[in-house]
């Protein structure tokens, strides 16, 4: 039947050709690009181009469709033209703007949430290697901490709106555990993770952050949702979009070691001071020999690890895109590919993904559907033995590598180079599939009903396979041996179906605006685990699991894991005249993560706004103040990330062994908590959107508080119960904030323009109740220790409070001290219970993990094809906490950064930065607020200049629009960790991780 | 058009279909359930076999290094700060035994109150599951009244709500506790077992054996030496080899009463890589024994190395020792399991040279016991069975309780000479006729050195009360020829002390008085 259709549309348009040009201008007479024109029954169509113009071959009866965002649709008959000028009126209702939301669109206008939506162009603008970094600093209340991340493995998080919960089960030297905090993310629909989508396939990406918007992802919803669009066809002619780019990555900072002069004087200090014989090495004689040599294979310089392993390699990425479609079959396909080297040999990362979005509409049919399918490969490769610890620690005085390839050891045995190049390495490779189809039916006027559903499929592939090897270092003879080979080959499966059911009503009547949605939907998400080890390999090349010895060594190990997740929803709006807007939320969301009886919970919200601007009273101030809305919100959302089975009562298997052969057992090892329900958030959102300036400076204002209660806790229990603590609702967290985003676009009509858009949050995290239970600290005396206490925030920095150094024997003699003999030099903490004695009583908060500021700002310039666009981002009050060598100055067998260099107490140089150094001793280095940087800092985060090819250029290669660019990332930086040579966003501890990089990119961008 | 309305309504209704099950009753496969067991003789096995688990292995070693003869050899290990006496309530390693402790407590009496669900034709058997699991939980009473005192005293799984208002047992009411338990075990027990498959199961002996420790630690003598007589008879005898007793080939030795067993690959334990010198393949030195260790062994003349007129030559301070001394310590000249030879002296330019990394020995003795040439080639991959009671304790704990009731019969200079005279140890026998004094401080040598790094010098410390005069100062080493100087090496910035007046027991861990502030604390702490 279409086919008839079709045939016959196409044998109109054969009879009569007519050729029709022309340009489209703004009512204020702007040319306006990107404008969409289609030929009305005919799946024929263009997009003006920068200046507006557009060129069709049409028969003289068509009728134009013409549309653009923000604008007035028309339609205009052709009547034989072959010239047609048109002007668009602004659209006054949509105010431009639509806004993706839960299940749906809004028009900003008409919303009384607060989301804040990012476009898919700003997105990409910059080259990141993730979406994570590439949220950074354009939306206010979204902190993304970016921790750089080795190849392919990101270590960027985001935080909507702060912390809101916490684990107390897991702890490592970064703090507890606040995995749980993680934003829900939804890609058109389907619940993925923000590394499933190709940044180059988003139209849009909002983010839904206040109770009123993200109730109706009820209890998955309480870390915000970020809801991505994935970019679709359009009818009109083939499009085919090019971009790629080529970058070079160098690490920001490399840590500098002290000199070596002024290392082996300071080491003499530390022995002397620790009162015992200077070893041979830092004899006079020897230092001499050191410092004058130039045979550095026979006298190594101490630390040269950064200089030696840290390299500048590329990256690059290339996207086609192909676009095209008519009113019945629009479909859009795009493959990417991307590669990653590291800045330290063995780590790269390779991506190759397709995707094919389609739309089908039938010709005056009710019912449209739609498909979309994403495939994914990613491989990985890293060293299995990691080096950055032994960068700093363990690694002193070893020749990286001889001339005939072999390698120095330190007196530990280790080499950072060695274990990075013969340790063996571990790849990985994921599998990543999606489907989606959908089907839309307009049962009624106003009345439609659809349904998705979508599979996720993801296969995972582990291998890491540690080296066998023998090597000694030719100088010293110290030997390093890894005696058996192994590998540990990891299988995942992951298969999840989503089923989504929707029914929406829209009904204007009058001055009344309604819209009802309600919606049923499921998850099922299975998955399985697989583990398997063998050793002793014939050799580091023979790496088949069967090959590995098949004996008593061979073990492997697995589980499967199951949940569900019901959820019934429903949202009302009602407007009245577009001034007095309503809106409801509730979701109703049962999981099988919790007992039967706790399964079922209730997320409802509320949300109303007053188009101030729309009152009668307000039309004199409208000139100046082009549109007020007020907006309030109040709502709950949950969480329901608890393990599996936590509920349940179960045994164990475990292992014994009776005279050298295995016995099994069964134990109990977790107290089951049966009462085990949701945690839940609520949250109060007030904010303001005003716009000034014929609508050209946008201002929104928000203020929250959220009060997260019942979190889920794996609180401690007396250790006579004998089991390990089951999770249990414990334990509140309160956030309040502010958030301010200002967006200023200047005129559009002269060959200069420019946007500014800055954005500020601010966020107070405070632990409100631990039922009692606490203060948890997490870390010890030589790592940065944690807490999470009531009244604090999570995860705050603990430990002395310190006043400065002791300067004499008088002084030490009145004063409590930490170790036994104090001496003149030693760091004077504070006994701050006054009760004699330095211990754990006198700790206090030291520091802020977490920004309680931080800021953005956006700026671009146009003139002619120049475009500039600079991205500034920062953060204050935060600090940062150093440790192991780092903080050690020597004292131990690391590094020593060039900080300390005749910066430490001696008697000659009492008014040191630093303390006396004390071989071994470790009384100096004690947690404190000596050890804590100020980790505020404000970057550059990208500057970038582009040049678009004027037009009778790229005419000649049929290209319609082209531009190159240069940009760099990460340029430059003001932060008290500089002197340190250590990223400000980079997490407290021992810097043993991936360096931050900065990229110098290439990029071009065409358009056919 | 309807065709297509048609497909899409069938399509729901299949998909409805299809989701019929209930989403959220999803049933774990990678756990048991408790409900489906408890049913048979073979799960009342598997459950006791899990017991097993919560014994200690070889954290007993790191309690040797809480004494005077050992020493914890890297600065920022936590239970330095125990050694040092700068340590508190919220010290990792107080928490941590008593966690372990009442993990094990809780096992057993989950066990013992589940047990008599079970059908079975043989009560024998499930007798036998019974005394095992009470033997069991006694050991980790002993521990508990040794190490903290009075703590409470939990015989049945217990509620969240109970947990939280325990208070604390008296100690002589937990040694109360431990006597009844024992002897009632040792009533379940067999002798020994036919069977080879349960080697290393407790048998009656254990019970005896553990009672009579109890109650030396009680210092309810009478009945300790009354248990240490139950042990005989039961086939115990003293291995031939001292040197050998911790090799592969002793395991399951007639010397051995109770143990952790292990097996290489399936069940090991990291003893080699834990304690073995660090030119062993990086071994950890983690514990490493001390110059008084070293020089509490006699000349082989049975004298003290300070005694007038000793044999004992600072050249050659090895030679002509009790040989437990070069059976038990690593010492400047011995070939070690990779074949090369042990030279600790700062200056030998070796991997295990004093000061050469803070991982090498800082005293310049490594533990000898249990390092097997074996465990070279994977070093974190042992099997080597970790000896918990030995029939020389029983002998030796006969012994001191017969002499503290001033009991000075022949069976007391029996017992000591047992120990002294086994066949590679050959150290003269103990002259007749000592007063009780003379034969206390013979039966403290002798524990000291025939039991050293096995877990007991705490305890006997304690309970002599000799911890504030052994505990306190430097820590000192070898002694090396420093350019024609004899040298005592003493590690770097280390400086112990002893307050009497509460170190005698660890702190009530902080965090569990947090949890259940009905705990008491020990005094001055």
């Amino acid at each position: 039947m279409y086919g008839i259709a079709m045939l016959l549309t196409l044998a109109a348009s054969a009879q009569q050709v007519l050729k029709t040009a022309g340009q489209v201008r703004s009512g204020k007479g702007e040319k306006l690009p990107g404008i969409n024109i289609q030929v009305k029954h005919s799946g024929k169509g263009t997009v003006t181009d920068a200046e507006g113009r557009f060129a069709l071959t049409v028969a003289p009866g068509d009728t134009l469709l013409v549309s653009g965002i923000g604008y007035k649709k028309l339609e205009v008959p052709v009547n034989g033209k072959s010239q047609l000028d048109l002007r668009l009126a602004d659209d006054e209702t949509a105010l431009g703007e639509v806004v993706v939301v839960g299940y749906g669109t809004q028009k900003k206008s008409d919303l009384t949430n607060s989301v804040a939506q990012i476009k898919g162009a700003d997105i990409t603008r910059r080259p990141v290697s993730n979406i994570q970094q590439a949220l950074q600093g354009l939306a206010p209340g979204v902190t993304v901490l970016d921790r750089g991340g080795a190849p392919g493995v990101s270590n960027a998080t985001i935080r909507v709106r702060g912390i809101t919960t916490f684990n107390i089960n897991s702890s490592s030297t970064s703090g507890y555990d606040l995995g749980k905090n993680d934003a829900l993310v939804i890609i058109d629909g389907i619940e993925q993770r923000m590394q499933d989508i190709n940044p180059e396939d988003i139209e849009s990406l909002s983010v839904l952050k206040d109770a009123a918007s993200t109730a109706i992802y009820g209890s998955r919803a309480t870390n915000g949702v970020i809801l991505i669009t994935t970019k679709r066809g359009k009818s009109g002619k083939l499009t085919v979009n090019y971009n790629g780019y080529y970058a070079w990555q160098k690490s920001v900072n490399k840590p500098q070691m002290m000199d070596i002069e002024s290392y082996m004087r300071e080491q003499v200090v530390a022995y002397t001071n620790a009162g015992v014989a200077v070893p041979a090495r830092f004899s006079e004689e020897s230092i001499q020999q050191y410092v004058n040599a130039t045979d550095r294979y026979k006298y190594p310089m101490p630390n040269t690890w950064f200089n030696t392993m840290l390299k500048t390699s590329p990256q690059q990425s290339h996207v086609l895109s192909l676009s095209g479609g008519n009113e019945v079959v629009k479909t859009r396909m795009s493959v990417r590919y991307q590669d990653q080297q590291g800045i330290v040999e063995n780590y790269s990362d390779k991506l190759s993904e397709v995707r094919m979005n389609a739309d089908y509409s039938p010709l005056n049919s009710r019912v449209h559907f739609a498909g979309d399918i994403n495939y994914r490969n990613n491989s990985n490769t890293k060293p299995t033995v990691e080096p950055f610890n032994n960068m700093f620690h363990g690694s002193l005085w070893a020749v990286p590598k001889y001339p005939d390839g072999t390698y120095g050891l330190s007196t530990q045995g280790n080499n950072p180079l060695m274990f990075d190049e013969i340790g063996g390495l571990s790849k990985q490779g994921i599998d990543y599939f999606l489907g989606n189809v959908r089907g839309d039916v307009d049962l009624l006027p106003g009345l439609r009903f659809s349904s998705q559903f979508g599979t996720r499929v993801m296969y995972t592939q582990q291998k890491n396979f540690t080296n066998s090897y023998t090597n000694t270092d030719k100088n010293t003879n110290i030997t390093k041996t890894v005696a058996n080979n192994s590998l540990t080959e990891v299988r995942n499966t992951l298969r999840e179906y989503t089923w989504n059911n929707l029914l929406t009503y829209e009904h204007s009547f009058g001055k009344h605006d309604l819209k009802a949605l309600a919606g049923y939907s499921q998850i099922d998400n299975k998955q399985t685990f697989l583990s398997a080890y063998r050793e002793r390999f014939y050799n580091n090349d023979i790496t088949s699991i069967g090959q590995g010895a098949n004996d008593g060594t061979k073990s492997n190990s697995g589980s499967d894991a199951e949940y569900g997740l019901r959820s019934y929803f429903g949202r009302i709006n009602y407007a009245y005249a577009g001034k007095y807007l309503l809106e409801v939320n509730g979701r109703y969301d049962g999981s099988s993560r919790f007992a039967d009886g706790k399964r079922y919970s209730f997320f409802p919200s509320f949300s109303a706004g007053w188009r101030i601007a729309k009152e009668q009273f307000f039309a004199p101030l409208l000139p100046i103040v082009n549109d007020l809305k007020l907006r309030g919100s109040y709502g709950k959302t949950g969480n329901q990330s608890v393990d599996l089975y936590s509920y349940y009562d179960a045994l164990t298997a475990t292992s014994y062994t009776f005279n050298g052969v295995p016995v099994p057992g069964y134990r109990q090892t977790t107290l089951a908590n049966t009462d085990l329900g949701w945690e839940s958030t609520t949250q109060l959102d007030l904010g303001l959107d005003a716009a000034f300036l014929d609508r050209r400076l946008n201002i929104t204002a928000d203020y929250y508080r959220k009060l997260t209660s019942d979190i889920l806790l794996n609180l401690d229990i007396p250790a006579t119960v004998g089991l390990n603590a089951p999770p249990q609702n414990a334990g509140a967290v309160e956030n309040k904030g502010v958030e301010i985003a200002v967006n200023y676009n200047s005129k559009q009509n002269s060959h200069f323009r420019y946007t500014i858009g800055a954005n500020f949050s601010y966020n107070e995290n405070k632990v409100t109740d631990l039922k009692g239970t606490g203060p948890y600290i997490t870390g010890s005396d030589i790592d940065p220790r944690y807490i999470i206490k009531k009244g604090l925030p999570i995860n705050t920095l603990w430990g002395y409070q310190t006043d400065g150094l002791f300067q004499t024997a008088e002084e030490i003699s009145k004063y409590p001290t930490l170790a036994s003999n104090t001496q003149p030099g030693d760091v004077k903490y504070v006994d701050r219970n006054n009760d004699g004695k330095i211990d754990a009583n006198d700790m206090t908060n030291i520091g802020l993990s977490f920004p309680k500021y931080t800021f953005g700002l956006n700026a671009g310039l146009q003139y002619k094809e120049f475009e500039l666009n600079v991205l500034i981002q920062g953060a204050a009050k935060v600090d940062t906490r150093l440790s192991g060598a780092l903080a050690e100055m020597g004292n131990q067998e690391g590094f020593t950064h060039e900080i300390y260099a005749n910066n430490y107490w001696t008697p000659q140089h009492t008014d040191a930065r630093f303390p006396r150094p004390i071989k071994y001793d470790l009384r100096n280095v004690a947690t404190s607020d000596r050890l804590v940087i100020d980790g505020s800092y404000i970057r550059l985060k990208n500057i970038q200049l582009s040049y678009h090819l004027p037009e009778y250029i790229t005419k000649k290669a049929l290209i319609s629009r082209s531009t190159v660019y240069v940009s760099a990332t990460n340029l430059f930086t003001i932060s008290k960790l500089n002197e340190w040579n250590l990223d400000p966003e980079a997490e407290s501890g021992r810097a043993v991780y991936y360096p931050q990089t900065s990229l110098f990119t290439v990029g071009l961008n065409l358009q056919f | 058009m309807n065709s297509i309305h048609k497909s899409i309504y069938l399509f729901l209704i299949v998909l409805l279909a299809s989701c019929n099950k209930d989403l959220l009753d999803t049933a774990p496969t990678d756990r048991l359930a408790v409900d489906v067991f408890w049913n048979t003789e073979a799960d009342a096995k598997l459950a006791v076999n899990a017991l097993y688990l919560d014994l200690d292995s070889t954290n007993i070693l790191s309690l040797d290094a809480l004494t005077d003869i050992g020493h914890t050899n890297q600065n920022f290990d936590v239970q330095a700060y125990i050694e040092l006496g700068t340590y508190d309530q919220s010290s990792a390693k107080v928490y941590g035994e008593w966690k372990n402790a009442y993990k094990g407590i809780h096992a057993a009496n989950y066990f013992l109150e589940n047990v008599d669900k079970v059908t079975s034709s043989t009560p024998a058997l499930i007798n036998q599951f019974k005394g095992e699991a009470k033997t069991l939980r006694a050991y980790q009473y002993i521990k508990l009244a040794g190490l903290y005192g009075d703590v409470p005293l939990v015989t049945t799984s217990i509620t969240l709500e109970q947990a939280r208002a325990l208070q604390r047992t008296p100690v002589a009411r937990i040694y109360d506790f431990i006597d009844k338990e024992l002897t009632e075990a040792a009533a379940l027990l067999p002798a020994a077992y036919a069977n080879a498959a349960d080697k290393g199961r407790i048998a009656r002996g254990a019970a005896w054996a553990l009672k009579a420790r109890a109650d030396l630690f009680a210092g309810r003598y009478q009945l300790a030496a009354d248990a240490a007589t139950e042990v005989n008879g039961l086939g115990y005898t003293l291995y031939d080899s001292y040197q050998k007793l911790f090799s592969y080939a002793a395991e399951n030795n007639k010397e051995a009463i109770l143990d952790k067993q292990f097996i290489k690959d399936n069940y090991p334990n990291n003893v080699f890589s834990m304690m073995a010198p660090y030119s062993q393949k990086n071994g950890n030195s983690s514990y490493v024994p001390t110059k008084v260790l070293a020089d509490t062994y006699q000349t082989a003349d049975g004298k003290d190395i300070h005694a007038p007129g000793s044999t004992f030559d600072e050249d050659h301070p090895y030679d002509n020792r009790d040989p437990r001394l070069r059976y038990s310590l690593f010492v400047d000249g011995d070939v070690l399991p990779s074949g090369t030879v042990f030279h600790p002296a700062p200056n030998s330019g070796t991997a295990d040279a004093i000061g050469s990394t803070y991982i090498a020995s800082t005293t310049g003795y490594n533990l000898k016991k249990y390092i097997n040439p074996e465990d070279y080639a994977n070093p974190a991959n042992s099997g080597i069975n970790m000896i918990l009671l030995r029939y020389a304790e029983v002998l030796l704990t006969y012994a001191e309780a017969k002499i503290e009731l001033n009991q000075l019969d022949q069976s007391v200079y029996n017992a000591i000479n047992t120990v002294r005279r086994r066949a590679d140890v050959n150290m003269p026998a103990l002259p007749a006729g000592l007063t009780q004094s003379q034969l206390r401080d013979a039966v403290r040598y002798e524990r000291t050195v025939e039991l050293a790094f096995e877990g007991l010098r705490l305890y006997d410390i304690r309970r002599w009360k000799t911890a504030e005069k052994v505990m306190t100062g430097p820590v000192y080493g070898i002694t090396w020829n420093n350019n024609g100087q004899r040298t005592v090496v003493q590690v770097v910035s280390f400086n112990r002390a002893f307050d009497k007046s509460r170190h005698y027991l660890w702190p009530v861990p902080q965090k569990e008085r947090d949890l259940d502030p009905a705990l008491s604390q020990n005094p001055n702490w």
